[in-house]
């Protein structure tokens, strides 16, 4: 073996030496937390009026507000950060981040790769569809239609068929061979407005998102009948089980004294935080 | 020695030049009509500009907008250069781990999407303990990337030089690094410049996939405040508009680059 060889092989054994040596920071997120004095919150960037980039340029909406509570609570600095919802959603955050105050619905397959020890409020999901369509009044209407939905959120759940809400009774599902259309929400309620049918006949999302997104765009009109009422819940990774009671407890206290229906009315007019229907 | 005249429109003269200029300018004129047919929301566009030009910190206190893209880019533009010049040296190695070695990582980050290893990088490394912020995750997979396509464009440039450039400095019994530096890597950067400007300025592009790691680039801003707030055509021809300004000045550096070094082609052509 020639001398620039072993020199490589050398380099190659020691790169392997550092990468398995490097420091992971998982563990507790507790301990973490209360080590620096710093609670790190993922939310969504772009899901007004939960959790948005406002005219000053600042992360804004329902979500910030319940993060800031929760902070305020646990008496540490709140650090916000806004990845894709993919890199959330896998879980596996290996002590990245603290928590995820973020709109999630606890589905069972999310279930497995992270910890709910909350919910903070339940959001009934509706049908969208154009101003003009004619044909679909419910979701039994539904079948071989083209519905958009989040990609990766429970809609999409839903409209396959697979939607499981943990602790509820199971769905029903009136319609089949639905084309579901995954994409970007906000992309999907432009495509809806171009007129009935031309790329969507019908979006399934969040009423509030819903709500917010007609009253700025009169071509699309919210169906009056609830699909069913999702529980969104606050996420955390998992094997931290202290973390999630004290989150547990927190919510539940600021439920007790009021700050979430405070924050709940001043984004909604309603209360979306009290438990059912 | 017969090496042609590089084209450059230096070369050409002043009617060449008001030609360009004036056809540019229709060009550019057409585009703005084009774009104000569009019925644009000026208010909105002037009150966010100064954030997508990254004028203003972001909440964090960190650098954002076109600032932090033209940072993303310049950082992971060296890092590529480096590991280009490694792996280019390996690819020319008669030594077969090196060879090996350089083939495998070029072939491998030059065949796979950079989304799917900005995505590994960030995502599946941590499964087996390596964390990484999403600016190093994000700086190391563009420079990975990158660096693969530079090294063959490297490679190319060296071995476009007539092997008698090489022997005959060796005639002259010249000490080895003055062959590297001053015989053969004037004449290969001459060979490289073009098709790595190239590279840079798409690099500049692809620099908006940090966005997925949260970072507030340029990208990531604009398609936020379009989801938000509905101006989709607004913020997405202000961010276009933007790259385009910036791969501009890029392309004049390159320039710049491309006269320094064809020098000495001139004077040796001129003989």
């Amino acid at each position: 073996m020639s001398i620039p060889a072993r020199t490589l092989m050398v380099a190659a054994t020691l790169l392997l030496a550092v990468m398995a040596a490097w420091p992971t920071w998982a563990g507790s997120t507790l301990e973490r937390v209360r080590r620096t004095g710093v609670m790190t919150d993922v939310l969504l960037d772009s899901y007004p009026p939960f959790g948005f980039i406002d005219a000053n340029n600042e992360l804004d909406g329902f979500d910030v507000d319940v993060a800031r509570a929760v902070a305020a609570r646990l008496g540490v600095k709140l650090k916000l950060t806004t990845p894709a919802w993919e890199a959330i959603v896998s879980g596996h955050w290996q002590g990245r981040w603290d928590i995820c105050i973020c709109s999630m619905s606890p589905t069972r397959e999310r279930a497995q790769v992270l910890d709910f020890p909350a919910i903070y409020y339940n959001s009934p999901a509706v049908l969208t569809v154009h101003r003009d369509e004619r044909n679909i009044k419910s979701a039994a209407d539904l079948s071989g239609k083209r519905v958009g939905v989040g990609i990766g959120s429970s809609y999409e759940k839903y409209l396959h068929q697979e939607l499981v809400i943990p602790g509820a009774p199971p769905l029903t599902f009136p319609f089949h061979d639905v084309i579901v259309i995954p994409g970007d929400e906000s992309i999907n309620f432009r495509n809806l407005a171009l007129g009935p049918g031309v790329r969507l006949d019908a979006i399934v999302s969040d009423l509030a998102t819903a709500h917010t997104v007609s009253l700025s765009n009169p071509a699309l009109r919210i169906l009056s009948s609830v699909l069913y009422s999702e529980p969104n819940a606050i996420a955390t990774e998992k094997g931290d089980p202290e973390w999630d009671h004290d989150v547990a407890r927190i919510i539940e206290a600021l439920k007790q004294d009021g700050t979430l229906v405070r924050i709940s009315r001043k984004w909604f007019g309603a209360d979306i935080t009290t438990d059912g229907h | 020695m017969a090496i042609e005249q590089p084209a450059l429109p230096t070369a050409m003269g002043a009617g060449f030049r008001r030609g360009v200029w004036l056809t540019w300018a229709t060009l550019l004129i057409l585009l703005a009509a084009a774009g104000y047919e569009l019925n644009l929301d000026f208010g909105y566009l002037s009150q966010k500009l100064p954030f997508l030009l990254g004028l203003k910190l972001a909440p964090d206190g960190f650098i954002q907008g076109a600032a932090l893209t033209i940072f993303v880019t310049s950082i992971s533009m060296i890092c590529a250069l480096g590991v280009a010049l490694i792996t280019a040296l390996g690819r020319m190695s008669r030594n077969p781990v090196a060879f090996a070695i350089a083939t495998f990582y070029a072939s491998l980050f030059r065949g796979t999407p950079l989304l799917v290893q900005v995505l590994i990088i960030y995502l599946a490394l941590p499964q087996i303990g390596v964390v990484l912020g999403g600016l190093s995750s994000g700086l190391i997979a563009l420079s990975l990337n990158y660096g693969a396509y530079l090294a063959e464009t490297i490679r190319s440039g060296v071995m476009a030089i007539p092997a008698g450039q090489r022997e005959a400095a060796m005639a002259l019994a010249l000490p080895r690094w003055v062959i590297t530096w001053k015989v053969m890597a004037p004449q290969a950067l001459r060979l490289i410049i073009p098709p790595a400007g190239a590279l840079f300025v798409s690099m500049l592009k692809d620099s908006s996939l940090v966005s997925i790691m949260g970072l507030w680039e340029l990208n990531f801003l604009a398609q936020s405040y379009a989801r938000t707030t509905y101006h989709y055509m607004e913020m997405l021809i202000a961010a276009a508009l933007i790259y385009w300004a910036l791969s501009i000045l890029f392309e004049l550096v390159q320039f710049r680059l491309e006269r320094r070094f064809a020098r000495g082609v001139a004077v040796a052509g001129g003989r």
